[in-house]
């Protein structure tokens, strides 16, 4: 099951007191999922013992969070069976890999995203991804055609 | 690396710092796992050396005028030549995996029956891809990735969602099927003969049961389509291979469609070619009466009593055919050559452990679509499937 914002928001305080440098909680809820916000960084949950089961809750909720990569993505390799759909049809393999993923062989470029080591999908160079960072797109070529659900992001 | 796991025989297999690049998971086991599970040398129970257990098998071979020679599909081409001269010695019969699985297919193709063409040119070339019967997902795990639908082809650069078009047909929803997406069909198939009277009407531009026509309209937008057929295809079939070889003779009078069988054996189609070429038939073939016949099947032979000695290579009736067929098996002298332990071995008058092609034995091996590849072995082994069978064909 995907993370959802909503999700989130339901175990916040809501009470947009802002002290979290954002203008709602829903805005929090927001960065907390992207990872731009620690959970840390709303104090009244950890000040205010009314909040305290909440607060646990949502900290078992976030767990995935942790095993995610900076982008989100989730590997879940008792599903995978190294087919390799993901690697050839990456759109930045494609790109920077024309002779090596782009055309379905093993990747030729020293930094791919993605390969299959012993026989599993391992995630070696996130920063490539087009989920990544500020300009992020929300692309989900690999998940869409690994045909075991082996891949999954956190916003869904 | 060439990986020998199935018969997409990957070529671009790497190692490092340990690990195991770019192959499956399938892939991985085979390769990883070579040196697990050995078979040992072994005559009526008792561990010997292997020229003993050669000696022992060569005995019994000339004890009889009723032996098969069955399996070899992941043999080498070169090892698999030896195994036919012995039989022609013999003058017995030989048989492999193909005769339950794709043989029929094959033949078709080498009869010329049906055009065909390669996984590279699939991969350049194709618009329509149709996997029939078949889910490589489990039997040919990289053969979207490396060579159909995924890759970027010289002439189909855009990529799946605008390049390509696939086409499922199964009678359950696959892995596989679950990727026919955009621009993709999956057609939940009960009856393939009347999927086929589909197509032939919809060429006719009359309703069908099932709805093809818009298929057959995505094939005339493109100069390069193709069918990969699986088991499913071939027992959907029942015996009416001509149905289907009409239909894509039809189909390629207004737009090319070609075939290409998707058997998982890594050299399946190695041995059918080989003995192809020595006598014209592709499997369960006696040597004695000069011909094949279904009748020569080795499940048939067994089955029927027609043999006292079996020399299995490379493959494992005792867990692969029903009991009925198996218990026979019992009443047989067996010799196996295999280089992994198997339960057929456990029964067998004499047993030998062979090399495993491709990792630890050079030689060649032909890929579902027919092209020839070079091994390229990462160890050595000294006794292979080639040592064992000019030991024996020698000594008759
Ligand atoms: S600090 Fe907590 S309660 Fe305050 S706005 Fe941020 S998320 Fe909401
Ligand atoms: S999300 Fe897109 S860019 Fe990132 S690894 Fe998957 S296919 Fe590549
Ligand atoms: S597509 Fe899925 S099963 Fe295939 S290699 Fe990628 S994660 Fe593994
Ligand atoms: S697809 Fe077949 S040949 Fe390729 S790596 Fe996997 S098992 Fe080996």
């Amino acid at each position: 099951m995907p993370l959802t914002p909503m999700e989130i928001y339901k175990l916040l305080p809501k009470t947009n007191c802002k002290r979290c440098g954002e203008q709602t909680c829903m805005s929090f809820a927001f960065k907390l999922l992207n990872r731009d916000k620690k959970i840390d960084d709303c104090k009244p949950l950890f000040e205010e013992k009314k909040y305290e089961v909440q607060l646990k809750k949502l900290q078992e909720l976030l767990k995935p969070l942790e095993k995610a990569t900076e982008t989100g993505l989730i590997v879940n390799s008792e599903r995978c069976n190294g087919c390799g759909n993901c690697v050839v049809v990456c759109p930045v393999h494609v790109e920077r890999d024309p002779r090596g993923a782009g055309i379905g062989k093993g990747p030729l470029i020293r930094d791919p995203i993605y390969r299959i080591e012993n026989g599993k999908l391992v995630v070696l160079n996130v920063h490539a991804c087009r989920r990544y960072g500020k300009n992020r797109i929300l692309c989900i070529v690999c998940r869409e055609n690994c045909p075991t659900d082996a891949i999954s992001f956190l916003e869904g | 690396m060439i990986c020998t796991g199935c018969s997409c025989l990957c070529d671009d297999i790497e190692f490092e710092n340990g690990k195991i690049l770019n192959a499956c998971e399938k892939g991985f086991r085979h390769i990883s796992g070579y040196k697990e599970r050995r078979a040992k040398n072994i005559v009526n129970g008792k561990e010997v050396d292997v020229d003993t257990a050669i000696d022992k098998a060569l005995e019994i071979l000339k004890s009889t005028k009723k032996a098969v020679i069955y399996g070899l599909d992941t043999s080498t081409v070169e090892a698999q030549r030896i195994a036919i001269k012995i039989s022609e010695k013999l003058n017995c019969y030989i048989d492999d995996n193909s005769s339950f699985c794709l043989g029929e297919f094959v033949e078709a193709i080498l009869k010329k029956e049906v055009p065909t063409s390669t996984l590279e040119e699939v991969r350049d070339k194709a618009y329509v891809i149709l996997y029939w019967g078949t889910n490589p997902y489990h039997s040919l795990p990289r053969h979207m990735s490396k060579f159909t639908y995924y890759p970027r082809g010289s002439k189909r650069n855009r990529g799946y969602d605008e390049d390509r078009f696939l086409v499922v047909i199964d009678v359950r929803k696959s892995e596989v099927a679950k990727l026919a997406k955009k621009n993709a069909r999956f057609i939940k198939v009960e009856n393939d003969i009347e999927l086929i009277e589909s197509f032939l009407k919809a060429i006719e531009g009359k309703a069908s049961k099932y709805d093809v026509a818009g298929i057959l309209r995505e094939m005339k937008r493109a100069d390069f389509n193709v069918i990969f057929g699986g088991l499913g295809l071939k027992y959907g079939l029942k015996g009416n291979y001509s149905y289907l070889y009409n239909l894509i003779k039809k189909i390629n009078e207004f737009t090319p469609l070609f075939f290409i069988p998707a058997g998982f054996h890594s050299n399946m189609r190695g041995f059918n070619e080989t003995l192809f070429e020595e006598v014209r038939a592709i499997n369960k073939f006696s040597f004695l009466e000069k011909k094949s016949s279904p009748s020569f099947a080795f499940s048939e032979l067994v089955k029927n009593e027609n043999v006292d000695v079996a020399m299995i290579v490379g493959t494992d009736p005792l867990s692969s055919l029903p009991y009925e067929v198996s218990r026979k098996l019992l009443d047989m002298k067996k010799i196996v050559i295999d280089p992994r332990e198997t339960i057929t071995a456990k029964i067998a008058e004499v047993s030998i452990c062979s090399a495993f092609s491709g990792i630890e034995t050079e030689g060649e091996m032909v890929r579902s679509d027919g092209i020839r590849v070079k091994l390229s072995p990462i160890d050595k082994s000294e006794i292979d499937d080639v040592y064992i069978f000019k030991k024996i064909l020698e000594g008759l």
